[in-house]
């Protein structure tokens, strides 16, 4: 019986398996299908705000798919808040028609239609009734929601997360190329270059590094979350002249407090300061007080926003936990 | 038991009784169609929807009625079909295995089909896969696969000999079940990026849009289902205990074999593409039971309509609750079933049912 089984289960794998392309052709019609009905009243509302010079673009995005655009984008729906903030700071706030739930900045944002997203759930109507001519999808979306939007017809980029600066900073590029404002982009990267460059002169005679524990998450005040290896926090602490707890392998790792007791953090930084966790809480966890941060007041609230959006805001975060870290520079 | 078995009795119901709720259910399946198809987070009115109708979702179609049939046909047709087909498979698995189990809290998910699918499935979002067909299908293949194989083990652990007693499957069920689901949370927390995506996929909802996955499950469903509606009279035999079916001609753990595995295929189908959503197992075959009666071979068909049904209205509650956002579906089956569940329970005339 069991033998017949394993028999009947693999026969099955190899149907679904091989079923499943032959479902490809048979879906196909529908999203030829509906472009078809899209082309007609899509072609004259588009062509007269695209600039009539500019050539078609085509630029691989970060799942490995070729994405081509007839024009720069006019009406864009961001999927992510850093596309969001990307898109704002790039002057390509007015061609945003529609912005996830938590895109929240800039403040303009906010008076645009959401188009969900919390639990990664989104409303692929809301986003096919905006029309929009490029669906700017982030790292936080997952390629499943890509594939249903493409398949409605829609033109979605997957902007790939950046893990450095070098990296945000061609998004910036990549952005800007999709929205038409190139020249707006490369303002911005030297302002944001030469803001992070004088941040690298600042410290650049401090030798002593204090140690830095970035809280995400205490719901368990005896085994807090914080940021690893992998993540701009992490490296952004490094550059902002500190260090981070050591010993973290994972990008988001749940660390007990015996650990932190050990590693005893000069700083202590909570990113889940928006949730309603202040200094003085901590301060009152049974066994934090022992901490170096504790008994010198060094637990301070910090933007989470700043550093775990992959936008231009980085930099406001690199200078903010430079600030936090090294504040006799900035006396 | 006796009573019950009287009840089943083909004599106390005659031809349109028999009929009747089929009637009934079915209306009710038409209607939570034609819901699914008019609301969503996008508000189309009826009117528009008419004049849709009546241009055949065809030609060239003036604005707005051109963005909603792009709405319609593309998003919640394939959705509809894929809701329904979930719903169904769902449906009549739970009636089959709490029949066979002669446990009322049996449902889809009892002997592990859940928790290995949800094990296969975090495993394949563990992997970057490339953006292509085979990598987009990685995720529901290893879910289904993943789902078999789990009710393959535990019907292997469960075997005593060349019977299956049903209390040793329950039991290695759950206990392969915890470990899976414990295996699942571990390989999660480990994780960094894959926690929304698996966490999603767990909490149940359509996340692949499109006629692919509906395509994709349709065999097993129409396999699966179709052992299953043809099983009605070896269930009602297997009511009376195993020795007393077997006496009554019933080849007793042969015919347990084939519900088991035609069941544990359409769930682990509907499971693939859809996730986990829990409870629609559960109830729906209780609510068709208190108000039609026990027997199988009208509970299997009714259970299989009513769960359609059931789950496409959930889906629809899903879309419109938060608009625009969407919640799992999983949530809603519990929040809007559970109470839907106790009234129904409570107003039941028939309180010996089960």
């Amino acid at each position: 019986m069991f033998r017949k089984l394993i028999i009947i289960l693999a026969a099955l794998a190899f149907t679904l398996a091989g079923c499943a392309p032959a479902a490809t052709p048979t879906s196909a019609p529908v999203p030829t299908a509906l472009p078809a009905v899209e082309v007609p009243t899509e072609v004259p509302t588009a062509a007269p705000t695209a600039s009539p010079t500019s050539a078609p673009l085509t630029i691989t995005d970060g799942l490995g798919r070729k994405v081509t655009l007839p024009a720069p984008a006019q009406k864009v729906v961001s999927m992510a808040p850093s596309n969001t903030e990307i898109l704002f700071a790039i002057s390509a706030g007015p061609q945003v028609v529609g912005r996830d739930e938590f895109s929240d900045y800039p403040a303009q944002a906010k008076s645009l239609p959401s188009v969900g997203g919390s639990m990664g759930q989104y409303s692929n109507e809301q986003i096919a009734a905006l029309k929009p001519d490029l669906v700017l999808a982030g790292g936080i979306n997952t390629p499943e929601q890509v594939k249903a939007l493409e398949d409605l017809g829609l033109t979605v980029f997957y902007l790939g997360n950046p893990s450095t600066l070098e990296e945000m900073y061609a998004n910036l590029e990549t952005v800007a190329k999709l929205t038409g404002h190139e020249s707006d982009a490369s303002t911005l990267i030297d302002s944001l270059k030469a803001r992070v460059k004088a941040v690298d002169d600042k410290l650049a005679g401090v030798t002593a590094k204090p140690i830095v524990f970035y809280e995400i998450d205490a719901s368990d005040p005896n085994k807090p979350y914080t940021t690893g290896p992998g993540t701009f926090i992490d490296l952004l602490i490094a550059r902002a002249g500190g260090q981070n707890l050591p010993g973290l392998k994972d990008p988001y790792p749940q660390v007990s407090l015996e650990q932190i007791v050990v590693a005893n953090p000069d700083i202590i930084l909570l990113g889940d300061a928006q949730y309603g966790t202040t200094p003085e809480a901590v301060a009152g966890r049974p066994g934090w007080a022992t901490i170096a941060a504790v008994k010198n007041n060094r637990v301070l609230p910090f933007d989470d926003n700043l550093v775990s959006r992959p936008g231009p805001r980085l930099v406001d975060g690199l200078e903010a936990l430079a600030k936090a870290i090294h504040p006799e520079m900035y006396k | 038991m006796i009573a019950r078995a009287r009840d089943a009795s083909p004599r106390r119901f005659p031809m349109r009784h028999r009929l009747l709720p089929l009637a009934w259910t079915l209306t009710f399946l038409g209607l939570a169609i034609l819901l699914s198809i008019a609301i969503g987070s996008v508000f189309i009115p009826p009117a528009d929807l008419w004049r849709l109708l009546a241009a055949g979702f065809s030609g060239a179609l003036p604005e707005p009625l051109a963005t909603y049939a792009l709405i319609i046909i593309g998003i919640r047709l394939p959705r509809t079909a894929l809701v329904a087909l979930t719903g169904a498979a769902l449906g009549a698995s739970g009636a089959a295995y709490q029949g066979l189990f002669r446990n009322p809290l049996a449902d889809p998910y009892l002997i592990g089909v859940a928790s290995g699918a949800g094990l296969g499935a975090v495993i394949a979002m563990s992997i970057q896969w490339p953006y292509s067909f085979w990598g987009l299908m990685a995720i529901p293949m290893a879910a289904f696969l993943a789902a078999l194989l789990t009710v393959l083990i535990v019907y292997s652990l469960a075997r005593v000999g060349r019977a299956v007693p049903t209390t040793n499957l329950i039991l290695a069920g759950v206990a392969f079940g915890s470990f899976a689901t414990a295996l699942t949370s571990f390989l999660m927390l480990r994780s960094s990026g894959e926690v929304r995506r698996a966490l999603g996929w767990l909490l149940g909802g359509a996340s692949q849009a499109g006629w692919m996955p509906v395509l994709g499950i349709l065999p097993y469903l129409v396999i699966g289902l179709s052992i299953l509606l043809l099983s009605g009279h070896a269930l009602n035999l297997l009511q009376f205990g195993d020795e007393q079916a077997h006496q009554l001609g019933l080849p007793v753990t042969r015919a347990k074999t084939i519900i088991l595995v035609a069941a544990s295929l359409a769930t682990a189908a509907a499971v693939a593409f859809a996730g986990i959503i829990g409870f629609v197992g559960l109830i729906v075959p209780h609510v068709m039971r208190m108000w039609f009666g026990g027997d199988y071979r009208r509970l299997l068909p009714l259970s299989l309509i009513g769960g359609a049904a059931a789950l496409l209205v959930a889906d629809v509650l899903a879309r419109v609750v938060l608009a625009p956002q969407e919640l799992p579906l999983g949530i809603i089956t519990a929040l809007a079933g559970a109470p839907f569940f106790l009234w129904v329970l409570r107003r039941s005339k028939n309180q010996g049912y089960w």
